[in-house]
């Protein structure tokens, strides 16, 4: 209902606004409500999801409608065709929201089974190990993605980051106090700042990716760099792509990292 | 004549008792309260206009309820009760609507994730 109507509801209700008015007012309300539960009345979806809805509907409906009769009675009709509304608005609502938490559900089981026949296609491993090609650093334990993860300008995660991913998803499930946080690095191409929101694009890719396949957000930190820290040189082709790369760093057993860098 | 003059004040009292005889709608206003702060715990507040309206009938209501306007606070508030439910009703269909597009682009992310797998 627009704020106008509404007003003019209002105006209705508390002053007594000439009779003619009133009276056009009452049949508007009157034909608006018998109009809104015409549109309910038969859909089979609102009568499962809100039948007590529906029926006060057509209650309050009724009440208006007999209030219209009366001498005097335009306000109270006025009133109950309001109510009548609201009744019609809400029932059509929740069998929306139903039916979202219907298709909610299926979802789900779909991504159930997606992350199961993706961890199904990874290759064996020892699950309580770290089997990842992770390397000591003064930053703690550090696993590099830099194998053409990303191509120039993008963060869409290339596809041959899947088996490491697979892993340190199972690893993270295995070792829920374990932490990771995922840094993001950009060649230096282009803008500095465009770069930096590239790096942090990047880490969130990566960081979605584990939750997709089964982590814990909560076990999970992000962190862009932009072009700073390269590991490689960013004049030659090659080089650039390296520094294109998502790092992955762990913290120790209680979950504590080392200072960021 | 005395058995003229009571009918005559009977009816004026009734009259009066015609005007006055709505109770404060006290249970009406409580429930509206209730409704309101349930719609207003679902979540973000500022996404649907039902629930300052219905604030705003609930204040407009309280108020005639201090002016002995019973019938008038009684319709405020029922207005109101029903604004907060759609208001309600409005944030959990967006909630809704947002959680089903997070979860498809979760699902476009592992189906594309696990075509390269296979």
């Amino acid at each position: 209902m627009s704020a106008l109507r509404y007003a003019a509801l209002l105006g209705g209700l508390l002053g007594l606004a000439g009779c003619t008015g009133l009276q056009q007012d009452k049949d508007q309300a009157l034909r608006a409500a018998q109009a809104d539960f015409l549109a309910i009345r038969d859909d089979t979806y609102v009568l499962r999801s809100a039948p007590r809805e529906v029926q006060r509907a057509a209650e309050t409906l009724v009440h208006a409608q007999r209030f219209s009769g009366y001498w005097g009675g335009a306000e109270d009709a006025i009133h109950y065709a309001y109510l009548s509304r609201r009744y019609s608005e809400i029932a059509l609502l929740q069998s929306r929201v139903e039916r979202n938490q219907e298709q909610i559900a299926r979802l789900e089981r779909t991504i159930d089974h997606l992350q199961f026949a993706l961890r199904e296609s990874a290759p064996a491993f020892d699950e309580q190990r770290i089997d990842l090609a992770a390397e000591e650093s003064n930053r703690g334990l550090l696993v590099t993605l830099d194998d053409v993860l990303f191509a120039d300008g993008s963060f869409r995660l290339n596809r041959s980051a899947n088996r490491i991913l697979l892993r340190l998803a199972r690893f993270l499930q295995f070792n829920p106090l374990r932490r990771v946080r995922v840094e993001g690095y950009a060649d230096n191409r282009g803008d500095a700042d465009d770069n930096l929101t590239l790096s942090r694009k990047r880490a969130q890719a990566v960081a979605d990716m584990l939750i997709d396949l089964g982590v814990d957000p909560e076990q999970v930190e992000r962190v862009g760099y932009g072009e700073r820290f390269r590991v490689a040189d960013n004049a030659s082709g090659r080089g650039r792509a390296r520094n294109r790369r998502v790092e992955i760093i762990f913290s120790d057993e209680q979950g504590a990292f080392s200072i960021p860098r | 004549m005395k058995a003229y003059v009571f009918p005559v004040c009977m009816a004026g009292l009734l009259v009066l008792a015609g005007c006055a005889s709505d109770p404060a709608p006290a249970e009406q206003l409580r429930l509206s309260e209730q409704v309101i702060a349930q719609a207003r715990a679902v979540g973000a507040v500022g996404e649907v206009g039902e629930l300052a309206m219905a604030e705003s009938k609930l204040a407009q209501a309280r108020s005639a309820l201090a002016d002995g306007e019973n019938r008038q606070a009684r319709l405020l508030a029922e207005q109101a009760e029903l604004d907060a439910r759609v208001a309600e009703a409005k944030l959990l269909d967006i909630k809704s609507q947002e959680q089903l597009d997070s979860l498809n682009q979760h699902i476009r992310r592992l189906r594309s994730q696990a075509g390269g797998a296979r």
